[in-house]
């Protein structure tokens, strides 16, 4: 089974992704992620306002019968939450790269951008 | 072969609607305003409205209730690790016996009788599991892991030494792990060896100042007996920790090994599982645990003890206070008291030997890998394509499935214990529902059950869209 | 086939089956199947004889019989109200005595409704979104409160404040479940009875993360400022957890409307006397889905898009979460709960709130009886009471409530010179008898 990895964004080892765009970057899981999990029922993620660490908890996801530890790709300050996820978590199952995305963060200048593993990488990863 | 649950038709006369009875919240309700009472208004609610349906339309609601359920007396019930055996119906009558459940605020003095039963039934299950002393009060089984670590913990304070860590192998109930944090622990994860058994090297290498204890079931999840149990004991007690028994695989062994005879030092009986007190659609259970004598003046208070034919309740020396708010949940206790004394000797070795022969008779009989053996009262096997279809396709044979997915070690498990109460006949059927749904085609599984009273159910919208009360039903 | 000839008359093999399926598994014996280590094998005698059903109800009686015939004037959480014998024929129907936790819901839609019916009631009763479908009892039920609150996120702080008066279960269960946390607990004074809520105002800052409130209390009396404690508590961001039982609920103020966030207790509906078996309720905001212990019913649809029943929000419980799980709890109270629906259910609005309003008039009348007598005072507190009330006696109360006993009453001894009385439907005839008796120690 192959997942969708697109190239344009960074990934953790841990199935969360994170794709810049001038100093802020948005955050997600992975197609992976999502599969592994099945369907999804709820998701926990910080508040705006609240600072958030690379490598460190995000927030929680739920499916059914798992619970899994998000982990957040990139530093910074949390600026937009997709507060959609609370009323229909299965768009992370529908859409993870899109409408499925979790937080939007102003970035720090130690972002954790650079310790991201590539798309390839994290093909290599999955696959 | 074929199973039909009884089911209701909707009154619009739909066929295809499946089960259906109707709340009782629907079928008559009624308000009743709080304005004459003898209380000052300012103490009192404004109104209540609860159903109120006459006695008849009750016992038909909950008859068809019932008949919308699957109990042990329904049929096979080989459900892993949960010991869903028959619950002989005398010890219900037992329970009910007038004068049976006195009110926990009675004084020893005046209930010599009912104490003396509670210290027979202590007596009974420290002979049982080689224990020297034992505590009816905790609730459930869980409760009684509770207890136990408590035990531990304080047992390790008593002696100066702040220990941190609860050892548990990774194929363990959740409870264990749930239990043991609850008591403030971190847990330690330990993995099975490649036999499906505890890494005596992963455990030596565990092991630490801070391990308080390990708890461990045996036989073990898989149905197999912890072969090295001497060496685990050694390396725990080496370290200065304590070895904890879950009491959730016993039958296997009662009558044949004594957890007290392997090194462990503090245990908790499943009534529910070992002794046949009924399930009840999820309690209530009790979890008695059982101590040898080191441990003894930690327990919960009180204790039952008999000084020259008195009986008394006594406060042990360190106790650990209280897991109960009464004297935890006697009229099962007694239950168990009953059963035991049924089987007496002969007839607890003869479960033993009659579980572990149905096992292995149900796994000679199905179509089926199972990667781990030997094994005791109950077996894992593979299912090599979603266990849990293949779990609501049994379900249209007419059993209830085995457990499912659990524990991780085996792809696709299906956790199965049939118990000493089934026939050879009933294993049959049995081996019959498993062997069906491995020659079904994956459609035939993927849209089970069709027999049932409710079809197939989405998990995920009822987790999505919680609705958890009648107040929150539209129609 | 067993080692003494006489096996386990619920192992139904012949001996012929039992060769049989020896035969197919390819093994000689029974204990071939064994893999024990000779060393750890048992080869002893429990010395437990095995008796006929017959001997051991005879047996059992003879114990039973060997408890004094007393009337229990008994309660302090425990509480005999008379269970009508619908709620036995049902409830025993073995589809449901001998069912197990709903991990099947398509086969198990008939409980799974009775509890969603049962968690709806307790919504009702309490105001409350949530209910679970069951804890062991009032005093589990307080502690996990207590720990729900500590994980709360909108909850900071350590301090668990009790009431000083509180029944020695709850205080020491509630002990236990903290006794891994960081959490403290502390008393805070009674004034005649009720909470004192300016000492409790005093005492409450910041740093609390719950404060539990009784009504009726352990004494009976029914509190007079229950909507005050909540804002006081809501003020300093701690919980509002308040502990009452089945029946008090149908008549007194109604716990979301004086600002609970938690209700536990005691359900004393659905098993009279039981010797300390019971039913904790538990009920919550809808704030604190996430965090609640124990199982949930909910509904959904199921393939035919009908209504159907399943447990839900499995994740919290232990057996997916493990040691991040909201409780321990596993196996809980569900036939209880069975029983408290149908007890209720038989009972409706009108005969639940009826027999709480019992529950204070036959508390009264008993008071007022043996206020009459000389030498004790009742009710010792200046306050309205529900089902049970404490008495000052000019006489030890240890040695009046052993007397009384020879009189054939069990009652409380509760303090030197305070006894407790607790007056249901069941022993109400009785209050004369035990004025008599009272007169006769007093």
């Amino acid at each position: 089974m192959s997942f969708d990895v697109p190239d344009d964004r960074g990934y953790m080892e841990s199935h969360e992704w994170a794709s810049e765009d001038g100093g802020t970057a948005r955050v997600g899981i992975s197609d992976f992620a999502q599969d592994e999990l099945g369907d999804i029922v709820f998701v926990e993620f910080p508040d705006e306002g609240e600072e958030i660490a690379h490598d460190e908890q995000l927030g929680v996801v739920e499916s059914i019968k798992a619970v899994s530890d998000l982990y957040s790709p990139v530093s910074g300050t949390v600026t937009a939450t997709n507060d959609e996820l609370l009323d229909a978590p299965e768009l992370l199952n529908d859409d993870p790269y899109g409408e499925g995305w979790l937080v939007e963060v102003d970035l720090a200048d130690e972002s954790g951008l650079d310790e991201l593993l590539s798309a390839d990488e994290y093909r290599d990863q999955v696959e | 072969m074929r199973y039909d649950q009884a089911t209701w038709t909707r009154e619009d006369g739909d066929e295809n609607a499946g089960s259906y009875e109707p709340l009782l919240a629907e079928k008559r309700s009624t308000e009743v305003t709080v304005d004459e009472s003898p209380l000052p208004d300012d103490l009192t609610r404004e109104s209540v409205e609860l159903p109120d349906p006459s006695e008849p339309e009750l016992a038909r609601h909950y008859t068809r209730l019932s008949q919308m359920n699957y109990g042990v007396e329904s049929g096979p019930f080989p459900l892993g690790s949960c010991t869903m055996k028959y619950n002989p119906k005398f010890t219900e009558d037992v329970a009910a016996l007038p004068g049976a459940g006195t009110h926990p605020a009675r004084s020893a003095a005046s209930t010599q009788g009912t104490l003396e039963l509670r210290h027979h039934l202590q007596t009974y299950l420290a002979r049982i599991g080689g224990m020297d002393s034992v505590t009816l009060q905790p609730p459930a089984g869980a409760a009684g892991e509770f207890t136990g670590i408590l035990v531990a913990k304080a047992y390790h304070e008593e002696h100066g030494n702040s220990r941190s860590e609860i050892i548990v192998p990774e194929s363990a109930h959740g409870t264990n792990f749930a239990s043991a944090a609850l008591a403030g622990y971190d847990v330690v994860s330990l993995p099975s060896a490649e036999d499906g058994r505890v890494d005596v090297d992963a455990l030596e290498a565990a092991v630490s100042d801070d391990t308080a204890a390990l708890m461990l079931t045996n036989p073990n999840t898989l149905g197999l007996f912890e072969r090295d149990i001497d060496e685990i004991a050694e390396i725990v007690h080496g370290a200065g920790g304590l070895l904890y028994y879950d009491g959730a695989n016993l039958n296997a062994l009662l009558g044949r090994v004594r957890p007290g005879d392997m090194g462990f030092d503090v245990m908790h009986y499943n009534v529910h599982k070992t002794f046949a007190t009924p399930h009840g659609g999820g309690g209530p259970g009790a979890g008695p645990v059982g101590v040898v004598e080191e441990f003894a003046p930690y327990l919960p208070s009180p204790q039952i003890e008999e000084r020259d034919g008195e009986y008394e309740r006594v406060e042990p020396e360190h106790t650990i206070g209280k897991v109960h708010g009464f004297a935890g949940n006697w009229l099962v206790l007694l239950k168990t008291y009953a059963y035991i004394a049924r089987l007496g000797d002969s007839g607890l070795t003869d479960t033993s030997a009659k579980a572990v022969l149905n096992a292995n008779y149900l796994a000679s009989q199905i179509e089926y890998e199972i990667p781990f053996s030997p094994f005791h009262h109950e077996f894992v096997a593979s299912a090599d394509r979603d266990a849990a279809d293949v779990a609501k396709r049994m379900l249209d044979y007419g059993v209830h499935p085995p457990t499912t997915k659990w524990p991780e070690i085996v792809d696709e498990a299906l956790m199965t214990e049939p118990t000493e109460a089934e026939t050879k006949a009933a294993l049959d059927q049995l081996a019959r529902a498993f062997n069906n749904a491995a020659d079904d085609d994956d459609e035939a599984l993927e849209t089970a059950p069709e027999r049932t009273a409710a079809g197939r159910i989405d998990q995920a919208d009822a987790a999505r869209n919680p609705r958890l009360s009648w107040q929150t039903l539209d129609d | 086939m067993s080692d003494t000839g006489r096996g386990s008359p619920f192992a139904p093999h012949t001996d012929a089956e039992t060769a049989a399926m020896l035969d197919a598994i390819g093994v000689e014996s029974q204990e071939e199947l064994f893999d024990i280590p000779e060393d750890v094998r048992f080869d002893g005698e429990f010395g437990i004889a095995p008796r006929s059903e017959r001997e051991i109800r005879h047996e059992i009686q003879l114990h039973l019989d060997r408890d004094d015939d007393l009337t229990a004037f008994l309660g302090r959480g425990h509480y005999d109200h008379y269970v009508p014998s619908m709620v036995d024929h049902l409830a025993d129907r073995s589809e449901f005595l001998s069912s197990y936790t709903q991990y099947q819901p398509e086969i198990a839609q008939g409980f799974l409704q009775a509890l969603f019916e049962y968690q709806s009631m307790l919504v009702e009763l309490t105001g409350l979104e949530i209910a679970n479908c069951s804890m062991y009892d009032g005093a589990s039920a307080l502690g996990e409160a207590a720990t729900l609150a500590l994980r709360a996120r909108s909850v900071d702080g350590t301090r668990v404040l009790i009431p000083e008066l509180l029944a020695d279960g709850r205080r020491a269960v509630l002990e236990n479940y903290l006794a891994g946390t960081d959490a403290t607990i502390e008393r805070y004074p009674m004034a005649d009875g009720n909470a004192d809520r300016e000492a409790l105002a005093d005492a409450l800052d910041d740093d609390c993360a719950m404060v539990y409130a009784e009504n009726p209390t352990v004494r009976g009396t029914i509190e007079e400022g229950l909507s005050e404690i909540g804002e006081l508590a809501d003020e300093h961001g701690a919980l509002f957890c308040l502990g009452t039982d089945g029946v008090a609920l149908s008549l007194l103020e109604k716990p979301a409307s004086v600002g609970a966030d938690v209700v536990v207790g005691d359900a004393a509906l659905g098993l009279g006397a039981s010797g300390g078996l019971g039913l904790g309720l538990f009920a919550t905001h809808e704030d604190f889905l996430r965090q609640v212990p124990g199982r949930l019913v909910g509904v959904g649809e199921d393939s035919d898009e009908n209504r159907a029943y399943t447990l839900t929000l499995q994740t919290r419980e232990q057996h997916i979460r493990r040691e991040r799980a909201t409780s321990n709890i596993c196996t809980n109270q569900a036939w209880v709960a069975l029983r408290a629906a149908m007890h209720a259910a038989w009972l409706g609005a009108d005969g639940l709130v009826g027999l709480a309003e019992d529950c204070v008039t036959n508390a009264r009348d008993l008071a007022d009886r043996l206020d009459d007598v000389d030498g004790v005072e009742a009710p010792a507190h200046d306050r309205h009471h529900f089902r049970e009330f404490t008495v000052r006696t000019d006489r030890p109360a240890a040695e009046m409530r052993e007397e009384l006993e020879d009189e054939g009453f069990a009652v409380h001894a509760i303090d030197d010179q305070l006894l407790q009385f607790c007056v249901t439907e069941t022993n109400a005839g009785q209050i004369e008898d035990l004025a008599a008796a009272v007169e006769v120690v007093a």
